[in-house]
């Protein structure tokens, strides 16, 4: 044990001080990093170095705690009139007057105790103390006294109470008397027989303890759908707040699944109610309540944490919320922090978005692009052509990223009223990106409607001054329709000559060439033989190419 | 020390090997090349420790092995080896044995050998000093009693401890009624100190459930049902923590009975039908109200769960009338038995004659399986013993005698406190262990009857505080 009687006084006391400090600090820092944080692991490893090192030069540390100091023997090793951070208070509020550390503490146990004092009361700790915390961690190397009187209700209780069960006694006659009685009474006890527990007996109690580990909560909800066979109509109001507390600590605790059957039962609720429907009306509340924003932010911070449930869990939850859940969870899309997070919630809004439309659209609007395209991504997976409205206003978002999302989804809505203009219109985009996808988008239509888009952009006047592989984009979508109109159209461009333009005009030559052999044209080879020898090189490459993939027939880009 | 050390876990394994081999060179000679393996495995645990601490002490106090002075908490699964080895110390008279530097399996086959034969021997821990002589490790140390000192200074703590749960849980629901908000802070801490105390002090605390007051029944009955109920939890081989919730969840199983309007609790004549159907709801109303003090957390649905389906029964039957539950809570069903048996030795408004403890226990074997489980209750009532705590008892000293507390070596040899002399006379009260046998090995006391101490106005408390 550290005494002061042993070594100097300035020996011990100012490594002591500093390992207090230690403490204080490591509190600190474990408060504001989350566990995962390399930093936190790195407090709890100096904090044990230096820890292990006073105790193995100075032995066990007995402090002594007071309102506002904390001392070693009688010497104060830590003061502070402060009413916020005061160490001494932390401990002397709940009762502790003594915390010895003893020579032997493992890193675990430290880490524990760092872990106890960080705990952030006044957030969690309505129902918490310090030596709550060190009790129920039953340290081996860390020991504390606590003043119990902190604990006594009614001081003059026990004395009362002793004074009042004792009563009076039986005096020597009485009990001499009594005594006689007994004596002369017969035995008619009968005592139970006392069977040894056997191995059989530990292992139906492990079996029982086994279990007996499994969360309660499902035992829970089920007892509190009960309650409306004994409640009267009076205590429905406060048997679904129950209810929707209940409700509310699964989605805390990430037990999805007792929330899901709250909600199962909810919809279909108990039958030998005194008025159904006045329950199921009160039972609304708890759907309405599944699908408000506090929830549903509450789910989106477990995903985040990595809780990603069970996904058939997860589609029962969302498939029992309705159309009132849209917004709280477009509010969420945007403030997830993982790719899986987000991932299950905008599955969630494919399916509740479906319900309705115009709330999901709403979140076009919100300021973060992402946010947006992921929303037009869901509009994409719903499929409804009632999102197309939407999709041809979101197809002029500032966002290049949003606008290229807008196209796929476009493009996936063949012969829909609006989607042909909207396209039109992105083929003149400034971003050569989203014109060459809007290209793309047109020639997966494989319409009448887009070729003819198609070739009138080919024929409009400045097409031949875009870059070669913009052009090259277009001849290559007009290959998806194989058709006479197509090949006379390409053979015209191909023979096409001008003194003007000569290399901007081979580029057009050789675009068509492309084509030609996209769609294995028999009847251009005799041109493309010609071809292959001029003397512009990316002519002449293109119609060798083209030959090469009409007579083997190979793939483009091959 | 080597900090990446398990110590708790080694006491226990160290405890529990040792077990094994004196029960093993029960059956083989210690040479044997079975015995010798576990042995071995004995040593080789042995001597970490030895190694780590320069020697090794495993001492038995009360109830508990400590080994170097540390309290050796066993596991469920090591109850068994506890209980007899517990059982073959006491038998010997045997309170340590020390290994003062590292044993070898042949020093510990000697040893065996020794601790075997000595078991029959008038006077067995004496035989067993004498011949282990040659062995330079290991001595031995006579089974201590517990201080008279010590014994008060317990008792004082005990008291404290008890009364104050009584007190706080008198606050509790006043408070209730009168629908203030309560600490569960203090709660907590309440009965934690109960459970060390019952960890420490067991028999004491359990003493203190014998002492009833009509008065103030309902305060009382919560603290004991919770005693009683953490008790059974130890036998169970539930951890502290475990413990500690079962505490609470059964501090608080009756708290529905606080919206029982006093005319209804008090009435003395026999309830009506509307009187049960209001009684009937203290299980609903317990629910609401442990989630009007409490949060939702792991313990406070606990709770819920207990109150609401401690007077259903493992048959269906009981109340609220529910539909059939798959399955009672295990700590519904720990409660349940505590509840039974310290309402039926209490005495009550619509019982005002309480039964004695072994009747009421008897009462409670025949309802087994209907009633109460059937597994859980052999717990029980090797907790309890054949005579339980408060029992009073005819000795066939012809002394008069109340028991004390449970003995775990012999269920149906008690610790008794005596408080008449063979005559009748009035003593100054001491307890006997019924175990202590004479010198021609036979048992000093034993009991020749019990009694009901109601019938005869004797008051269990005056021996108890």
């Amino acid at each position: 044990m550290l005494t002061l009687n042993t070594m100097s006084a300035e020996d011990i006391l100012r490594p002591a001080q500093e390992l207090i400090q230690v403490f204080q600090r490591a509190r600190k820092s474990l408060r504001m990093y989350p566990a995962n944080n390399p930093v936190y692991s790195r407090t709890i490893e100096d904090a044990f170095r230096r820890s292990d090192g006073f105790l193995l030069e100075y032995g066990d540390l007995e402090l002594k705690f007071r309102q506002n100091d904390i001392l070693l023997g009688d010497q104060v090793v830590y003061q502070s009139q402060d009413k916020e951070d005061n160490f001494a208070f932390f401990f002397f509020k709940d009762g502790v007057r003594e915390l010895t550390f003893r020579r032997g503490l493992s890193s675990m146990e430290l880490g524990e105790f760092l872990r106890a004092i960080s705990f952030d009361f006044e957030r969690h700790g309505e129902e918490e103390d310090i030596v709550t915390l060190l009790w129920e961690r039953d340290f081996e190397h860390i020991k504390y006294v606590i003043d119990e009187n902190f604990l006594l209700e009614d001081e003059v209780y026990e004395n009362r109470a002793v004074a009042q069960a004792k009563g009076e006694s039986n005096d020597e006659p009485e009990l001499k008397r009594i005594y006689g009685e007994i004596m002369k009474e017969e035995d008619v006890s009968g005592q139970p027989e006392v069977a040894p527990v056997t191995k059989a007996d530990l292992h139906a109690l492990l079996k029982e303890l086994e279990r007996d580990s499994v969360s309660k909560l499902p035992k829970l909800t089920a007892m509190l759908f009960d309650f409306f066979q004994e409640a009267d109509i009076s205590e429905y109001v406060g048997t679904v707040d129950l209810i929707i507390d209940a409700f509310e600590y699964c989605i805390k605790t990430g037990d999805l699944r007792s929330a899901v059957g709250l909600l199962a039962k909810a919809s279909d609720p108990p039958p030998v109610a005194q008025d159904v429907l006045l329950m199921k009306k009160e039972l609304e509340r708890l759907l309405e309540f599944a699908s408000s924003p506090e929830i549903v932010g509450m789910l989106g911070e477990q995903l985040d944490s990595g809780e990603l449930f069970e996904t058939n869990i997860f589609e029962e939850y969302v498939r029992r919320l309705d159309k009132s859940a849209v917004p709280s969870f477009i509010s969420i899309l945007g403030e997830l922090k993982t790719i899986e997070a987000r991932k299950r919630i905008i599955n969630a809004l494919v399916f509740l978005g479906g319900k309705d439309i115009q709330a999901l659209a709403k979140g076009l609007s919100d300021h973060r692009w992402y946010v947006v395209r992921n929303i037009i991504y869901i509009f994409r997976q719903i499929g409804d052509p009632g999102v197309i409205e939407f999709l041809v206003k979101a197809a002029r978002h500032q966002d290049v990223r949003v606008r290229m999302e807008v196209l796929r989804a476009l493009g996936e809505f063949e012969g829909q009223q609006g989607v042909l203009p909207a396209l039109r219109e992105a083929l003149d985009d400034p971003e050569a990106s989203i014109r060459m996808m809007a290209v793309r988008a047109l020639g997966r239509m494989k319409s009448a409607p887009a070729k003819k888009i198609i070739l009138s952009r080919i024929n409009g006047k400045g097409f031949i001054d875009l870059d070669f592989n913009e052009k090259k984009e277009y001849f290559e979508v007009l290959a998806n329709w194989p058709e006479t109109e197509t090949e006379e159209f390409l053979l015209r461009v191909l023979r096409t000559g001008s003194f003007f333009k000569k290399s901007k005009v081979a580029e057009l030559r050789a675009c068509a060439a492309y084509s030609l052999g996209l769609m294995g044209c028999r009847g251009a080879l005799g041109h493309l033989e010609k071809l292959k020898n001029a003397k512009n090189r990316l002519l002449s490459d293109y119609s060798y190419r083209a030959i090469k993939r009409i007579e083997y027939g190979q793939q483009p880009g091959h | 020390m080597d900090s990446s050390l398990d110590i708790s876990r080694l006491s226990r394994e160290i405890v529990s090997q040792l077990a094994v081999i004196v029960r093993t060179s029960q059956l083989h000679d210690p040479r044997n090349i079975a015995v010798a393996t576990s042995i071995e495995k004995f040593v080789s645990g042995a001597n970490v420790l030895i190694l780590e601490e320069s020697s090794m002490e495993i001492e038995i106090v009360g109830e508990y092995f400590y080994l170097n002075g540390e309290r050796v908490k066993f596991t469920m699964e090591h109850l068994l080896n506890f209980d007899f080895l517990q059982r073959e110390f006491k038998k010997r008279a045997l309170g340590s044995i020390k290994f003062m530097c590292e044993v070898s399996t042949a020093d510990m086959q000697e040893f065996l050998t020794v601790f075997t034969s000595c078991q029959f021997s008038a006077e067995p821990f004496e035989d067993l000093t004498l011949k282990i002589e040659g062995l330079r490790c290991i001595s031995v140390g006579r089974l201590r009693r517990i201080s008279e000192q010590s014994d008060i200074d317990m008792r004082k703590t005990v008291k404290r401890t008890y009364f104050n749960a009584v007190s706080f849980t008198r606050g509790v629901m006043n408070k209730i009624k009168v629908g203030e908000r309560i600490s569960m802070k203090k709660a907590k801490r309440v009965v934690e100190t109960m459970v060390d105390t019952l960890l420490d002090k067991e028999e004491f605390l359990l003493g203190m459930t014998v002492i009833k007051n009509y008065d103030e029944y309902t305060f009382h009955h919560s603290v004991n049902v919770s005693i009683i109920s953490v008790a059974l939890g130890q036998r169970l081989g539930l951890d502290r923590k475990s413990l500690m919730e079962l505490g609470l969840v059964a501090l608080f199983h009756d708290i529905g009975k606080t919206l029982i309007p006093n005319e209804i609790l008090n009435k003395p004549t026999a309830f009506d039908e509307q009187d049960w159907k209001v009684m009937t709801r203290h299980p609903l109303s317990g629910v609401k109200l442990i989630f009007q003090m409490k949060s939702f957390d792991s313990a406070s649905v606990r709770a819920a769960i207990v109150a609401y389906e401690h007077h259903i029964h493992p048959d269906g039957s009981g109340y609220p009338g529910v539909k059939p539950i798959a399955e009672l809570d295990l700590f519904s069903r720990i409660v349940a038995i505590a509840d039974q048996y310290d309402a039926m030795t209490s005495s009550r408004i619509y019982a005002r004659t309480p039964m004695t403890p072994d009747k009421a226990l008897a009462l409670m074997v025949k309802r087994i399986s209907s009633q109460l489980d059937p597994l859980l209750m052999k717990f029980f009532i090797n907790l309890a013993g054949t005579y339980p705590v408060g029992t009073l008892v005819v000795l066939d000293t012809m002394e008069l005698g109340i028991v004390f507390s449970a003995n775990q070596s012999d269920n149906s040899r008690p610790k008794v406190k005596v408080i008449t002399g063979p005559g009748g006379n009035r003593i100054e009260s001491w307890v006997a262990d019924l175990t202590e046998k004479n010198a021609a090995g036979g048992y000093l006391r034993s009991i020749r009857k019990t009694v009901d101490h109601n019938k005869y106005g004797i008051n269990l408390a005056e021996y108890f505080l």
